[in-house]
């Protein structure tokens, strides 16, 4: 039997558990990482083909968020402001910067800007931005403290998970509209949040929306 | 535990509610399929694909599968792509409306377009129009099936993109210089061997072209053709009073209706405006409303006889002896015959005449003329583009006669038109008069009469121009083609049927560079100002006056109409007795069909029209009102009249191929003076007999991917000397069969009071009669377990939706079911998965048969998710895909569905529908091929798939424009999962969003009433559907679920449904030959077992449950 089976072949269950039990760790490991709907897509940072800073923009020159993103208290969607909007200040400022080529191009034959699309949700998914600002519930809540971040990255997992953490306990979230594009407001204290927290939810009479048709349609 | 099935009155002895002639018939056949949801072998692999090639394919996709991990982990970057310059007032993901119309011949349908991103989605009517506003209230923008349809033909991939010239590309300029110098030539010969042929228009910009090219070339002509035409109309109008008039029909008005021929809610022009003013006498809020009464006289079963209160079925050839034997008996009961000189004359041949009317018919008007004479100045007495102006001018003359004070009927000025008729042009043609014919629209060459001889006509032309919207028959045979632009793409205007100006604007660019008439004309003319917005404009400013027009110009664009724009009424007093007179005694006393010569009547199709819808796959799939067909037309008999053919298949109906129980009818051959076609029989109850209808609109040659093979041609049979009843036909069977798809027979739900009826005396004496056919309270057994947790849920929640829908209203004209197509985003399946019932409708039209098949009443319903509160469908889903929100809302999980089916299985009202193919990504031919194994273009579809995924094995250019199409508020659904109506969450989701938007800072969350409507709601042109939220007391969905008359289906289920119905009332006439003291569904209810609860013995419809005491003990056993 020596020539069929020679003498090395007597390890090979032990290699082949030895190796079933790595890759078997590996893919559980895997999977838990990637598939946690803690982690979706944090972190992501793609390079924007303008390196538009909304460190500079809002810390520095103390712009609010809906001077650009004009339609977030009205529509589903935040826009993206127009090349020509940018050209507004900076026709004058910066005008002839390197780095704004694109945007001067972009603004001057019309052509868009290509930005990389980093907050998504699937298609599946109906997320109203307008009922969240105008209801107490702040930019920083999903997107992180953009106004910090020289290139944007997803700070927050945007996952179903994610949503119903809000949607079970909106007190722990929601704020006096005034703050709500204040992305560097912090509650006093936890307790007086969630005691502010209820009477907003109260007052404003915030549904906690758990069911299906919450979001998808 | 095992559950205890509800008490169920199932009827022990025959059906009581019959769909089909088969169900009548009780087939085996029959039964397999009732017992099913989804007939036999809908769930097996039935196509040629072996079990091996199956498991080699499915191996190849495993494989494949492992590739597309290592591709698929990464999420593919996607792209932004702002504005670089913002336009004005645009916020990106908020839909835009525009008011514009809908122009279809020489009447439009005003419209409120809502547009997404640049791309119009759906089409509503304008709520501010005069034609729909509503005393007290806001309008209710009424629209139909075809022009909530009509806005597919916009995404049609097979419309004309292209200029041709001999059918090879060429540029668009070559084509627009070769118009131009066809119209330098005529110039030079004062337009001398120029004509140009068009349907009917009311554009004022239209006409001030033509006269502006009559004046440049005085010797060119204009033809006008409409294979469905109802000039008959303004005709009559124009005779009868001796000036150029056009009736104007007050249906709201009228307490009695007599329609003779008269489709007025389906076929007739402008029912979607007629059904709402009809709807409104009938919707009543207490017994003691008044009603219309309608009586209809008609050869083929219409939606008005459907909906009359009595009918007569009577060849419609025959129709004209009834209307004189009408007008004679009026003209001796008003005195007229004594004291008019020539009237005892004209009555006198008049009632020879009627001489060869049956008796039965001479009873039935003798009563129907008593009540209307009883009712004057609420009379209305309209007549069927079918009939001859003879019958015009008699039910014109009546309704004058009748009313006194225009209040039925008005009279408008209309002037007569200066075109010359198709075959005055046909003959110039044979004659070679035309050296230049420019064809605008229209498709003569598929729908002219046969005896013109069109096609070869067309052909002796020297040169033809044609804009047209497909490249169809007419196409073929022309020298240069231009693509027309799609209404929703063109400046234009156009009159409603009240003469208010409308504009017809668009809302996006040309998709694929057509042109307008006006454009055409204008180049033709060689004006200076050829584009159309400037032409419209000029002529608004010669029509709104000088001062202040551009303001005026904004708020007519604005508003989608121009106020006071419509002429105002005529009184005419004079009528030209004479002239009418004359033109009534030169109509022939027609001859009475028999066995061997049967009347033929030609049909406009409720679903193509004459065949201009033709490629538009909403419409083609819409279940005809009546026979329920989808993809096809066939010839309709009466039962007696098919079974003396020979060709009365109902016993066999389903043992040609029992594996997928397919409606197999025998096929007949038509022959009318030397013309035959060949075409499948449907019978069709309630017709009458040795009548034969054809329906137009099918059998072309040349048409896109959807219409093709769709039908047989009727044209082939219509002369222009009868174009709409023929008599002398013979029928043979042609020993074949054919398939058709219908939905008939699908979801029947046997032996219930589903749709419950009185008669309006009945409704007066017991106003709560509909709630007396419920079930009892069950003593003990069937109480729920457990608390509907719903019911706390429901008590935090501010709203609660639900809906009503009146049955009284309803005339199941079927424009509820294209609008949810199109705001649901619904694909079609094709003529095969039809007849496999796997039609997608969320709403679906059920239409009963009551009574004996050759005289039935007819019922019909709207069916859709009820929305029960205590919803069977949910307990047994496995994965919890369907379950309930807090406002009461069955909702349906896709991404959680997998597809067991359960649900639909455990539905009581079958509305459930499943995806058994990706009907969205695969060609509706090739939908059992798997994409990953087809190869064409040059490249396998597995490669294509991995460019894009989304795509499916769908033709590129299919693909471009469904998505445009797309409604980005639903969700387009995949293979295997189940879907149903929602309710339109995405309105109602919008409405409340909008509204919390609009608290913010507060607590002012309630949605107001009426800031959800419905998809089938807002299009409903009868407003039979009312929607909203019940915490709201005051809302008119509560008010309605709190009348007497409302109902809810099949109660003893306790499901609890959130759609209710208000039970149906007819207003028949006791003195009538065909009155029924009771309608024949609830008779068929008492007969079959069923019981009046709550109702003392002796009351009301009592009389006949006592006629039969068998019956009345058997439903007490339940």
């Amino acid at each position: 039997m020596s020539d069929i089976f020679p003498k090395w072949t007597n390890k090979l269950p032990g290699y082949v558990l030895a190796a079933g039990a790595l890759m078997g760790t590996a893919v559980v490991a895997g999977v838990w990482y990637y598939f946690t709907p803690k982690y979706t897509r944090v972190g992501y940072q793609p390079v924007q083909p303008v390196s538009f800073s909304h460190h500079i923009h809002v810390e520095q020159l103390g712009m609010d968020c809906r001077y650009c993103h004009t339609g977030i208290e009205k529509s589903y969607h935040s826009n993206i402001p127009a090349s020509s909007l940018c050209m507004n200040c900076h026709n004058q400022v910066l005008k002839d910067d390197p780095r704004l080529a694109l945007v001067r191009e972009s603004a001057a034959t019309g052509q868009p800007i290509p930005w990389v699309w980093i907050h998504k949700t699937p298609d599946f998914v109906f997320f109203n931005h307008a009922v969240h600002v105008n209801r107490g519930i702040s930019c920083v809540h999903c997107h992180g403290q953009v106004n910090l971040m020289d290139e944007v990255h997803h700070a927050k997992p945007l996952s179903m998970a994610f949503c119903l953490d809000c949607h079970r306990q909106p007190e722990a979230f929601i704020r006096p509209p005034e703050q709500v594009f204040n992305l560097n407001w912090q509650p006093e204290s936890q307790t007086k949040q969630l005691a502010d927290g209820a009477r907003l939810v109260r007052e404003w009479k915030v549904e906690k929306l758990e069911n299906c048709s919450a979001c998808h349609r | 535990m095992k559950t205890v099935p509800p008490p169920c009155p199932e009827p022990e002895t025959g059906p009581r509610y019959w769909r089909s002639l088969e169900q009548l018939a009780d087939t085996p056949a029959f039964q397999e399929w009732l017992e099913r949801e989804f007939p036999d072998g809908a769930s097996e692999l039935t196509d040629p694909v072996s079990r091996r090639h199956f498991v080699r394919i499915m191996s190849a996709s495993f494989a494949l599968m492992g590739l597309g991990l290592t591709t698929g982990c990464r999420r593919p970057e996607e792209r932004i792509l702002p504005f670089s310059k913002q336009p004005p007032g645009y916020v990106h993901g908020v839909p835009q409306y525009f008011a514009t119309a809908m122009p279809l011949r020489d009447r439009a349908v005003p419209l409120l377009v809502k547009s997404y991103d640049g791309r119009p989605i759906k089409l509503e009517g304008n709520p501010d129009h005069p034609l729909n506003r509503r005393a007290g209230g806001p309008g209710h923008g009424a629209t139909d099936a075809l022009t909530q349809a009509s806005i597919l033909n916009l995404y049609d991939p097979d419309r004309a993109q292209r200029f041709t010239y001999k059918g090879e590309n060429v540029a668009r300029e070559k084509a627009l210089d070769a118009l131009a110098a066809a119209g330098r030539a005529a110039a030079a010969a004062e337009g001398k061997g120029l004509a140009w042929l068009r349907g009917r228009t009311a554009s004022p910009t239209q006409l001030r072209l033509e006269a502006e090219l009559r004046k440049r070339f005085p010797r060119a002509r204009g033809y006008v053709y409409e294979a469905v035409d109802f000039d008959v109309h303004r005709q009559a109008a124009t005779l009868l009073f001796g000036q150029p008039l056009a009736p104007h029909y007050h249906f709201e008005n009228a307490r009695r209706i007599l329609a003779l021929d008269c489709d007025f809610l389906g076929s007739e022009q402008d029912a979607w405006h007629w059904t709402g003013g009809f709807a409104r006498g009938r919707r009543l809020q207490s017994p003691n409303d008044p009603m219309n009464r309608l009586y209809a006289v008609e050869a083929v079963m219409s939606l008005t006889g459907a909906n009359a209160d009595h009918r007569l079925r009577l060849p419609a050839g025959q129709v004209f002896p009834l209307a004189a034997a009408l007008f004679a008996e009026f003209m001796d009961q008003a005195g007229a015959t004594q004291n008019m000189a020539g009237a005892s004359e004209f009555a006198s041949v008049l009632k020879d005449r009627a001489r060869a009317l049956p008796a039965e018919a001479r009873r039935w008007a003798a009563a129907c003329l008593k009540d209307l004479m009883a009712h004057p100045g609420e009379t209305l007495v309209v007549a069927g583009h079918c009939q001859p102006l003879a019958v015009h001018l008699l039910a014109q003359a009546l309704t004058h006669h009748l009313q006194g004070g225009g209040r039925t009927l008005s009279w408008q000025p209309a002037p007569e038109p200066a075109e010359g008729t198709l075959p005055e042009l046909a003959r110039a043609l044979h004659a070679g008069e035309v050296q230049t014919l420019l064809i605008l629209g229209g498709n003569p060459v598929y729908d002219a009469p046969a005896d013109l001889d069109w096609p070869a006509a067309q052909r002796r032309a020297g040169t033809v121009f044609r804009l047209g919207y497909h490249e169809d028959e007419t196409a073929a045979l022309c020298n240069w083609h231009l693509p027309e632009a799609h209404y929703l793409e063109s400046w234009g205007d156009a009159r409603t049927l009240d003469g208010t100006l409308v504009p017809v604007q668009p809302l996006i660019e040309p998709l694929f560079g057509g042109l307008t008439a006006l454009e055409v004309l204008a180049r033709l003319a060689g004006l200076p100002v050829v584009k159309p917005y400037d032409l419209v404009r000029e002529t608004f400013r010669e029509l709104a006056g000088e001062a202040g027009w551009e303001e005026k110009w904004k708020r007519f664009l604005h508003d989608g109409y121009l106020e006071g724009s419509a002429p105002a009424a005529v009184t005419p007093t004079d009528v030209a007795w004479r002239e009418a007179a004359r033109a009534v005694l030169a109509h022939p006393p027609p001859a009475a069909p028999g066995a061997q010569s049967l009347e033929v009547v030609f049909l406009r199709d409720a679903k193509l029209d004459d065949g201009r819808f033709n490629n538009n796959g909403w419409l083609q799939e819409l279940p005809d009102p009546v026979t329920k067909l989808t993809w096809d037309n066939a010839v309709l008999l009466s039962p007696a009249t098919a079974k003396a053919l020979g060709v009365y298949r109902v016993q066999e109906g389903y043992q040609g191929n029992p594996k997928a129980l397919k409606t197999r009818v025998p096929v007949v051959r038509i022959e009318l003076d030397g013309r035959r076609i060949e075409a499948p029989v449907w019978v069709q109850p309630g017709m009458a007999d040795h009548v034969a209808g054809l329906v137009f609109g099918y059998g072309r040659l040349r048409t896109g991917r959807v219409g093709r093979g769709a039908g047989y041609n009727a044209y082939v049979l219509r002369t222009s000397a009868a174009p709409w009843v023929a008599a002398g036909a013979r029928v043979t069977p042609a020993s074949r069969d054919y398939e058709l798809a219908t939905t008939q027979n699908h979801w029947a739900m046997m032996g219930r009071p589903i749709i419950r009826e009185a008669n309006l005396a009945e409704y007066t004496h017991n106003p709560r009669f509909a709630r007396a056919m419920d079930m009892p309270e069950p003593k003990s057994g069937a109480a729920p377990l457990y608390p509907n947790p719903l019911d706390e849920l429901a008590r935090h929640a501010p709203h609660q939706w639900a809906m009503s829908i009146d049955l009284s209203a309803c005339v199941g004209c079927g424009a509820c079911i294209v609008a949810c197509q199109s705001e649901n985003n619904i694909p079609i399946v094709g003529k095969e998965q039809v007849s496999r019932n796997r039609e997608m409708h969320w709403m679906r039209l059920d239409r009963y048969y009551l009574g004996p098949e050759e005289d039935p009443q007819v019922v019909q319903q709207p069916m859709l998710c009820q929305h029960c509160e205590a919803a069977p469908c949910e307990n047994v889903c496995p994965v919890n895909a369907t379950v309930h929100d807090q406002e009461g809302l069955n909702l349906m999980v896709y991404n959680r569905c997998v597809g067991t089916r359960y649900c639909s299985n455990n539905c009581p009202y079958k509305v459930r529908r499943f995806n058994f193919f990706d009907y969205n990504r695969r060609p509706l031919d090739q939908l059992y091929r798997s994409p990953l194994t087809s190869f064409h273009d040059g490249e396998w579809e597995l490669k294509r798939w991995f460019k894009n995924r989304d795509r499916g094995s769908r033709a590129q250019d299919e693909w471009d424009l469904m998505k445009l199409a797309r409604n980005p508020d639903v969700t387009v659904r995949m293979r295997g999962v189940m879907e149903k109506c929602t309710f339109c969450l995405q309105r109602i989701a919008q409405a409340k969003i909008a509204q919390k938007i609009k608290a913010g800072a507060s607590g002012d969350i309630v949605v107001k009433e009426g800031a959800v409507q419905t998809a089938c709601q807002q299009a409903c042109p009868a407003e039979a559907i009312v929607f909203g939220n019940l915490k709201d007391p005051d809302s008119a969905v509560a008010r309605a679920r709190a009348h007497p008359r409302s109902y809810v289906v099949l109660d003893y289920l306790a499901a609890k449904p959130r759609v209710t119905y208000l039970a149906r009332i007819r207003n028949p006439n006791p003195e009538m030959p065909d009155y029924h003291e009771t309608p024949l569904s609830t008779r068929d209810y008492l007969e079959h077992g069923g019981l009046l609860h709550g109702v003392g013995h002796g009351h009301g419809p009592a009389p006949e449950a006592a006629a039969h005491p068998a019956a009345a003990t058997k439903g007490g056993q339940h």
